[in-house]
């Protein structure tokens, strides 16, 4: 696979091979049928069975028991009782939504959107951040689903914690092992290899690992004279210690995928910066980062969709505690549809998560196109 | 560099220096390298460490990391208590009927895709490119629905189509298709070929490396998967190795079993780690061209 590959059709073969015999769109029907099938019955016809199951009140115990109730659902999420708006309320999460309204400008000035897009997309910004996430429960009011906020808070947190250590590191690694020899290679092999644990195994691990009494961590703590922590117990330091197990876990991916980005730029750069006496950081800031641009986006979007789809961690190390600080959105998606039993309402919220991620890869699909 | 240097002959030695500084500012970065793997990897030694102690020491000392008076009791554990081995053989069946289908359907519809010019295409094509933007985890509700009207949850297709819908194997097989100089199927054409014999005997031996990346990638990814056989497969006989593992997981004060609990973690990972140790080269690249669609 030399050739270069980009998110276009593929290419129709020459006029002369068009029709290998009459009944050509029969024979491609035929290889696509099996595939079809399956696909439309089993990722895309769910979407549209969320959206359905969002408008009902539906029971798990007795799938037939449903009762249409509109929009409730949608309501029961994002509304509450004696709801206010404030300016400040929640202003560090506006902020940076609102740092999406420079970006879009710069997108548009560089022509890969419309002039029609780029308004539509401001003003929707500035209507969700800083109008409509202004709104609040006021005094003696309540969310009629607070676990919903924190749940799907504890992710965005988890996001935005994660990402940048795990791309970070993932590049630091990449490029201190971007070098040749037998040595390297087994050096990275060893950061590789817990991507291929499950998440099962990956839990079983750690859970110990950080466990005070029986772990590792415990022990070089209790080693040094420091009192050991308790780190999925503590509320302050459960989240980070989830980040860190994730780090651990999955920083080989994206070593693999900085590799492959680092491969690609052109050699003789850095031949020409050493004859200009160009120096480590120089080579670093001028052909590196440039070099790597395609790939770091890559990377980041890859990141920050498998980090909204955080789950499995957090389920079996701590089952959302303690007191719901590792409470994400999926585990209350699963809560509510697997034991609360309200499926409709947990369809509502996955159809949620579902379009905050797809207006994620969208809006990286646009305003970053791939250059060179 | 303390003596000063004049004559040629020394500067020749100053170079020498500085290249033998450069060597060894080198081979200090790999010393440091070599330690933060070690340090890297120790997690996954202690696990097997764990699983080679016998449990009487365990509950003494979980520290070590070389295994104090081996032995394989937690390994014939695994084997003659509970369900590890049903799981682990549910696993390989799910995993090993995925990996097959997928290989098979992403091969044939990428290779329509590719080669066949045909009405609909146009339509057919972005539509399968816009599942790549469906999150996996994120429609387990409804198709958990879908499965229970028909009564057909704790069954293994039931844990294998939703993953073997996934199309990100059709784009990886259509990008390689593609890049298939036409001379070749040319020559099966003249040769009186049919497409389907065109497809079996000469496109699909050429894809073998597409085809090895595309189904260790899956197979890891499979064999891992965690959310839709917790939601599926809900009685015990049915977990996978994953979802059964997680589940021994609940009670955490069995410090008692630990051993026996570590062995299961290192049979749960043994697959996957043989496969990685012998296709490490596929597998990486599995990941460049799936994700980022290059290769």
């Amino acid at each position: 696979m030399t050739a270069t590959v980009e998110r276009t059709s593929p290419e129709v073969t020459p006029s002369a091979f068009r029709r290998w015999t009459a009944s050509d769109s029969f024979s491609a029907w035929a290889f696509l049928i099996p595939f079809l099938v399956i696909y439309l019955l089993f990722l895309l016809y769910p979407v549209v069975q969320a959206v359905i199951m969002g408008f009902f009140d539906w029971d798990f115990l007795d799938i037939s028991d449903r009762t249409f109730i509109g929009l409730e659902n949608y309501g029961r999420m994002f509304w509450g009782t004696n709801m206010t708006w404030d300016a400040t309320h929640i202003w560090q999460w506006r902020i940076l939504g609102l740092l999406g309204v420079p970006l879009i400008i710069r997108a548009k000035r560089r022509g890969s959107i419309t002039r029609t897009a780029m308004i539509a997309l401001v003003v929707g910004l500035i209507a969700v951040f800083a109008i409509a996430m202004g709104v609040h429960p006021g005094v003696d009011g309540r969310w009629y689903d607070s676990q919903f906020w924190g749940s799907f808070g504890n992710t965005l947190l988890f996001t935005v914690m994660s990402t940048p250590a795990i791309v970070g590191l993932g590049l630091a690694l990449a490029i201190a092992l971007n070098r040749p020899g037998r040595l390297v290679g087994f050096l990275r092999t060893l950061f590789f290899a817990p991507y291929v644990l499950s998440v099962a195994v990956l839990t079983l691990i750690w859970a110990f690992l950080l466990n005070p009494t029986t772990g590792l961590i415990g022990a070089a703590f209790e080693s040094v004279g420091l009192e050991p922590i308790n780190w999925l117990n503590n509320t302050t330091w459960a989240m980070p210690a989830i980040v860190v197990t994730t780090l651990w876990w999955t920083v080989g991916f994206n070593l693999v995928l900085f590799l492959a980005g680092l491969q690609d730029i052109d050699k003789s750069q850095y031949e020409a910066a050493d004859i200009d006496g160009a120096n480590g950081w120089e080579k670093f800031q001028f052909i590196t980062v440039p070099g790597l641009r395609r790939t770091t986006l890559l990377v980041v979007t890859l990141q920050i969709i498998a980090s909204f789809q955080i789950f499995g961690q957090v389920f079996i190390m701590t089952r959302g505690g303690p007191n719901g600080a590792t409470r994400v959105a999926i585990q209350h998606i699963y809560e509510s549809g697997f034991r609360d039993f309200e499926l409709g309402y947990s369809s509502a919220m996955s159809l949620f998560l579902f379009v905050v991620m797809v207006g994620i890869s969208v809006l990286q699909f646009k305003f970053f196109p791939e250059e060179g | 560099m303390t003596t000063a240097t004049t004559t040629p002959p020394r500067t020749q030695t100053t170079e020498e220096r500085a290249h033998r500084n450069r060597k060894m500012r080198s081979r200090l970065f790999m010393a440091f390298l070599f330690v933060a793997a070690i340090i890297w990897i120790i997690p996954m030694v202690w696990m097997f460490s764990l699983s080679l102690t016998p449990n009487n020491i365990l509950q003494l000392d979980t520290t070590n990391l070389l295994p104090q008076s081996p032995t394989l009791e937690n390994f014939s554990d695994v084997i003659s208590v509970g369900l590890t081995p049903r799981w682990f053989l549910n696993s390989m069946i799910v995993t090993g009927v995925t990996t097959l289908f997928t290989l098979i359907l992403s091969a044939m519809a990428g290779y329509a895709f590719a080669r066949i010019d045909f009405k609909g295409k146009k339509l057919a094509y972005p539509l399968v490119l816009a599942g790549l933007m469906v999150p996996k985890e994120a429609m387990f509700v409804p198709l958990f629905l879908m499965f229970a009207e028909v009564e057909q949850h704790n069954t293994f297709h039931a844990l294998a189509l939703p993953r073997i819908a996934a199309p990100l194997g059709v784009f990886i097989m259509t990008q390689f298709f593609t890049a298939i100089p036409n001379e070749v199927e040319e020559a099966a054409r003249v040769d009186g070929a049919t497409r389907w014999k065109t497809f079996t005997t000469v496109m699909l031996p050429m894809a073998a490396p597409a085809l090895t990346a595309l189904a260790i990638f899956t197979f890891v990814l499979t064999w891992n998967d965690f959310l839709w056989p917790l939601v599926s497969a809900t009685q015990r006989e049915m977990f996978t190795i994953t979802t059964g593992l997680a589940s021994l997981q609940g009670n955490f004060a069995q410090a008692t079993e630990l051993g026996a609990l570590m062995a299961r973690g290192v049979v749960a990972s043994l697959p996957l780690l043989i496969l990685f140790v012998i296709f490490q080269r596929q597998l990486i690249r599995g990941i460049s061209i799936g994700s980022g669609g290059k290769g």
